[in-house]
């Protein structure tokens, strides 16, 4: 038998020819820090110093280790930090943290090399990049990871003094932060689902004896509906779980099934013919899934094609006929043109997983969710359990982007198969299934009318979507154009077009983004075709007094103010700027509620809340220290947990809102005790009060729940419902309702400027420079905050330029499934970012402060088509613009 | 799932560094024997001639190719290509005579409940499903371009490719002339990639290497090309153009290597020269794209070698 040393100590290798390094490292010497995200040597999350080389672990066989020095992130902070991992945690140059020890191996080794060669000299933008070219990650914290890179080759980073602004930092930066797919009970097996290879058929028997009885197999279920029917390739059919994956994989095979083949139809155009197959008849309908974030309301369903949903609409006859005489009239000012966007995969690094153990009849399932007390209540239900017997943990989450929030398949198949084995059971899905089955922003085609009065206000829009929803509903892009943008009148009609493919899910701004794309254009062109400068329009048009004062500041940006006339260049490489506008609604969860106590004289903070990246340990642990006058790693934040008090869930930015409140009450109330239990009150003039109070405390505790807002509110704030009258009223009280969920007064607001270079001959857009203005009332931490605004960015970056999730038309399958074909940006493609937080206008929440996470995402692929227009003249009405679009774009011909 | 389309079994498959064959493994592409190479001392590093010609050795890494200053003087097109492939953690594993010899990255090859040309099956689902990352080229059956960056820079130095059973194969003979949708190579099945010769490089030529990808680094290239010129008093004594991405065998643009023998090196003839890049193309219905770019790619090339 052969061995490695890894991190200084002699491990044995497997004999298997087909082991990989990475599952030796993770699975045999639980070394979890190294991460299996894309397997194919794309994302560089499992990267290893293989003597002192980095070396991709997930492709190499762990015989070629025989003899060789191995070094993982557990080995690069082993005796003291790195240098770069100190900067990473100071620069904040992480957020989910699931891809940070590969960036932190590749960087330790870069820095190294590079220290030993030049010293402290600073390496450029450019050679950062390029030594990080094999690293992706998904939150998109790349500006902090410069920055660190940066700074620690400049030595900033040799010595011990710094704070690091998040909380887990530590733990992210060394490794030891322990995910779902990281959790490794005694006796845990592996369970893998088989899954449809027909997008459309009835499965009659399916028989799981063989698998059951084959060796190392201790369960086989059934995944099937009552119907037996599935709707997707890919859709779940049976399960198994196994002593390893190797096992799992052959009890899969070695299921028989017998299937019906039934039509099929794929895909927006396809999916609306009028003699279509149906994917749900009237019986099935409930089965289809929810893309967004709270329930749906009802509409017609023919065929395929459900809607029109057009509540939010104002007088569309009269915007019909309104812009029916524009057309006829050849009026200059109507503005026209179709949209589409692509399909946007979530790719959460870490995959959907879940590691479920029954004790007795009490359940503990580890998931990687958005949402762990909502979860334990769906798990309960289901399965008819008390909730004091189900207990859901994730401690730590590797991004979720709105994929995460409900009770996934991974979950419930990883209960049921380690009921029927009797032993904990993990099930992790694999990229594939990562990039095909957990949900995607839908693709949309969008037509689009606007219309200026001759007074040069906004007279009517007329907008329909029409979403790719696969086997879901519940779309809704042209509705949000009801609440910007105020106008005579309103046609705004939202379609779901069901078709045999995966469902989709709530994505960051559900509807936003591809909302935004059209509508931003559409307003763009407006400009032009008035000969106004487009943020005086906006201004003129969108009274919001939150964008009014981002407009405001948007409008005296160098960039902006310096900019040229359109297309008046010829070369190669072309620039321009510019401007769009992104809104989200501020939502907050009733109920939710926060225990801070006094134990041993420190302070804690418990929810049942999560931190997906977001930064929701920091905003808590900030809040409380600051109230008390304490440094933020002086408290303890306990999350991550659904035995804790009633949480929010990570989705709708609501947890800054909806922790903070209750806190600040609870703070309150736990002064007021400690002072009452005082035997001594602190020395007058003392500068640190609490501290002292702190220490003498008894072990006291108090909670608060999430109250309503204050009514009184800033001139112009309200809520974005108001626009909408009657059915706003209505749409607000079904989301209190029926999915937890308020909508405040006052609208979290994004204004980007931003800009390109165009590089004609190869189709290539670069983004140079952004500017991110944003109000979200007062910043709680704010390098978090930034982490989220320019990740935001580079999300949108990437939903506008290189993201497409691609199909086989005829058959269903999805064939982006990998990492390398589903492109999402990486470090190099990073602009130079600006953000701008304007804190003003949510006095009227206790604490001031809204979420961030959907608002900073919205505007971004608008501002990068209409920089491209203001560069060329050419406006790009697909997304994303990749080279194949932008290049026939130029050439005035339709891409393929 | 249940139903795989495995390729067809071989006497086993010879296994370098693993980079590519490793996530055939793992996602059941490739089943069968596995054989480890066990390099013999002439497989690796890099192996100079008194004439200034070079003799690498299969087992080189990527990374070596990449980083070696005697080789990137001499070479420039080669050292250039070996920088601008894949990732700098594939890069350190990664060999040379695994890269000529990996198999096609088409997306309906390297799933395994797909069945294609390449793994035995009737016909190629690419040409008549989606192919937006496909062949301009149309020269065979299968539409998959071929995935070596390092093929299109070998056949631009006109290398030469030994192997345990034969010598001196062209890139052309090495990889077939693209008509053959069975394979990624004309490798016999038991045969092995061992040495690549590159002949002395011409007096005062210039080498370079470019991609047209969407994002900024590490993605397969939509097009590629390395070129190679001799300019002299101001004219092309000599051109040499490669390109990949765009056929199922990298290709030599021989019409606008002909356009500028003998001309002035200017933009105008550069700019003629390059529409001429795309003579014979035959693009399928998603790629038509591919020939702007390539058209591009060979302009920037040539317009930078004749600064």
């Amino acid at each position: 038998m052969s061995t490695m040393t890894i991190n200084g100590k002699l491990a044995p290798l497997p004999d298997d020819p087909d082991a990989l390094l990475v599952d030796v490292v993770r699975d045999a010497l639980d070394l979890t820090g190294t991460k299996l995200v894309c397997g194919a040597g794309v994302c560089g999350a499992c990267t290893v110093l293989v003597d002192g080389e980095p070396a991709v672990s997930c492709l190499m066989p762990a015989r070629s280790a025989a003899d060789q020095n191995v070094t993982t992130v557990e080995g690069i902070g082993a005796e003291k930090l790195h240098p770069v991992q100190k900067a990473f945690m100071a620069h904040d140059a992480l957020q989910c943290g699931f891809c940070t020890p590969g960036f932190i191996v590749e960087a330790a080794a870069f820095h190294d090399s590079w220290r030993a060669a030049k010293g402290t000299a600073v390496p450029s933008r450019e050679e950062i990049g390029a030594a990080l070219s094999g690293h992706l990650c998904r939150c998109g914290a790349y500006d902090g990871i410069f920055r660190a890179v940066a700074d620690a080759c400049a030595g900033r980073f040799d010595g011990e003094e710094f704070v690091p602004p998040r909380m887990e930092a530590r733990d992210k930066v060394t490794g030891s932060a322990k995910y779902t797919v990281d959790i490794h009970h005694d006796g845990q097996l592996e369970g893998m689902i088989l899954r449809s290879p027909f997008a459309h058929a009835r499965i009659g028997e399916l028989d799981l004896t063989a698998a059951r009885a084959m060796p190392g197999v201790s369960a086989a279920i059934s995944l099937l509906g009552d119907d037996r029917v599935v709707r997707y390739v890919g859709q779940p059919i049976a399960a198994v779980a196994a002593k390893d994956r190797k096992s799992a994989l052959a009890a899969i095979a070695a299921i028989k099934l017998v299937s019906e083949r039934l039509p099929s139809v794929i895909g927006l155009d396809e999916a609306r013919r009028a003699d279509a197959p149906v994917v749900f008849e009237k019986s099935t309908r409930k089965k289809a899934g929810n893309v967004s974030e709270g329930a749906g309301s009802p509409a017609s369903w023919k065929g395929n094609i459900r809607g029109p949903s057009a509540a939010f609409s104002k007088k569309p006859k009269k915007v019909r006929s309104w812009i029916d005489s524009a057309r006829s009239a050849n009026s200059p000012l109507l503005v026209e043109g179709t949209f589409r966007t692509g399909t946007q995969q979530h790719a959460c690094l870490e995959p959907h997983a879940a590691v479920a153990r029954f004790e007795g009849d009490r359940l503990t399932v580890h998931v990687s969710t958005q949402a762990v007390f909502h979860l334990m209540e769906l798990i309960a239900k289901r399965y008819k359990l008390d909730h004091d017997k189900v207990r859901v943990i994730a401690d730590h989450v590797g991004g979720g982007f709105g994929s995460k929030a409900a009770l996934g398949v991974e979950t419930t198949t990883a209960i049921e198969l380690a009921r029927e084995a009797k032993a904990p059971v993990r099930v992790a899905y694999d990229r594939h299934e990562e990039l095909s089955v957990t949900g995607y922003r839908p693709a949309a085609e969008m037509k689009i009318a606007l219309l200026p009065s001759d007074q040069g206000e906004l007279k009517a829009l007329s907008f329909t979507a029409y979403a790719d929803t696969g086997a879901a509903t519940n779309s809704t892009i042209a509705a949000l154009a009801r609440l910007i943008y105020p106008a005579e009148g309103k046609e705004l009609a939202d379609f779901d077009v069901i078709s045999n493919l995966p469902a989709g899910a709530p994505f960051r701004g559900p509807g936003g983004p591809p909302m935004a794309f059209a509508l931003e254009q559409a307003i763009d062109e407006a400009a032009v075709r008035m000969n106004i400068d487009a943020i005086a329009l906006r201004k003129r048009w969108d009274p919001d007094p939150n964008r009014q004062r981002l407009y405001d500041w948007a409008s005296s940006l160098e960039v902006w103010r310096d900019r040229k006339p359109i297309s008046a260049q010829s070369g190669r490489y072309r620039r321009g700027v510019g401007v769009a506008t992104g809104y989200w609604l501020y939502l907050w969860q009733p109920g939710s509620k926060v225990e801070v106590a006094v134990k041993g004289g420190r302070l804690i903070a418990s929810t049942a809340t999560q931190d997906i990246g977001t930064g929701t340990r920091t905003v808590i642990a900030n809040t409380l220290a600051r109230e008390f006058g304490l440094e933020p790693h002086e408290v303890e934040v306990r999350i991550g947990d659904s035995k804790l008090p009633e949480g929010p869930g990570s989705g709708g930015s609501r947890v800054t809102a909806s922790v903070i409140p209750p806190m600040l009450l609870a703070i309150e109330q736990l002064k007021a005790a400690i002072q009452q239990n005082a035997k001594r009150q602190p020395v007058p003039g003392s500068n640190a009060p609490w501290r002292e109070m702190l220490a003498a405390s008894p072990d006291l505790a108090a909670s608060g729940v999430r109250p309503e807002d204050s009514r009184q509110m800033a001139p112009g704030i309200q809520s974005p419902l108001k626009q909408a009258g009657f059915m706003g009223w209505i749409f607000g009280w079904m989301m209190r309702r029926f999915s937890n969920l308020a909508i405040g007064a006052g609208v979290p607001s994004s204004v980007q400027v931003v800009e390109v270079e165009i590089d004609t001959w190869l189709g290539h857009v670069s983004v140079v420079n952004v500017h991110t203005g944003i109000a979200v009332g007062k910043i709680v931490a704010p390098a978090l905050a930034r982490s989220q605004a320019t990740g935001a960015v580079i999300q949108g970056i990437g939903y506008a330029l290189y993201e497409a999730r691609e199909v086989d038309s005829r058959t269903g399958d999805v064939l982006s499934g990998g990492m390398e074909d589903y492109r999402i940006p990486g470090i190099a493609d990073t602009p130079m970012i600006d953000v701008h937080f304007d804190q003003r206008g949510f006095d009227h929440v206790l604490g001031g402060s809204v979420g961030i996470g959907e608002v900073a995402t919205v505007p971004t692929s608008p501002a990068v088509a209409n920089a491209i227009h203001h560069a060329t003249g050419v406006r790009l009405t697909e997304l994303p613009i990749r080279p194949d679009r932008l290049v026939a774009a130029l050439k005035g011909r339709v891409a393929a | 799932m249940t139903a795989s389309a495995m390729t067809s079994t071989q006497p086993g498959e010879f296994r370098a560094a693993g980079t590519d064959l490793s996530e055939r493994r793992r996602s059941g592409v490739s089943t069968g024997p596995l054989i480890d190479i066990a390099a013999a001392p002439d497989m690796i590093g890099m192996h100079w001639g008194a004439d200034g010609s070079v003799r690498l050795g299969a087992f080189t890494t990527i990374a070596a190719i990449a980083a070696d200053a005697r080789l990137a003087a001499a070479y420039p097109g080669i050292a250039a290509s070996a920088q601008g492939l894949a990732t700098p953690q594939v890069r350190h594993l990664a060999t040379l005579g695994g890269n000529l010899a990996q198999r096609s990255r088409c997306w309906y090859f390297r799933n395994p409940h797909i069945a294609c040309l390449r793994k035995g099956g009737p016909d190629c689902p690419a040409r008549s499903g989606n192919h937006l990352y496909h062949v301009a080229f149309d020269l065979g059956p299968c539409v998959a371009p071929h995935p070596s960056t390092m093929a299109a820079a070998l056949l631009a130095y006109d290398a030469k490719v030994m192997t345990d059973q034969r010598s001196s194969l062209t890139i052309g003979e090495l990889l077939g002339d693209g008509r053959n949708g069975g394979s990624d190579n004309a490798l016999l099945p038991d045969e092995m990639i061992k040495s690549v010769e590159l002949p002395s490089p011409l007096q005062a030529e210039r080498a370079l290497y470019k991609r047209a990808i969407s994002r900024t680094h590490a993605e397969w290239p939509l097009v590629e090309a390395c070129a190679r010129a001799v300019v002299k008093d101001g004219t092309f004594q000599f051109v040499r153009l490669a390109a990949g991405g765009i056929a199922p065998v990298p290709l030599r643009l021989a019409a606008a290597e002909a356009a500028l023998q003998g001309k002035d090196a200017n933009a105008a003839n550069i700019a003629s020269a390059a529409e001429q890049a795309t003579a014979g193309a035959k693009p399928l219905p998603m790629t038509g794209y591919k020939l702007d770019l390539l058209k591009g790619v060979v302009r920037d090339l040539l317009e930078e070698i004749a600064e």
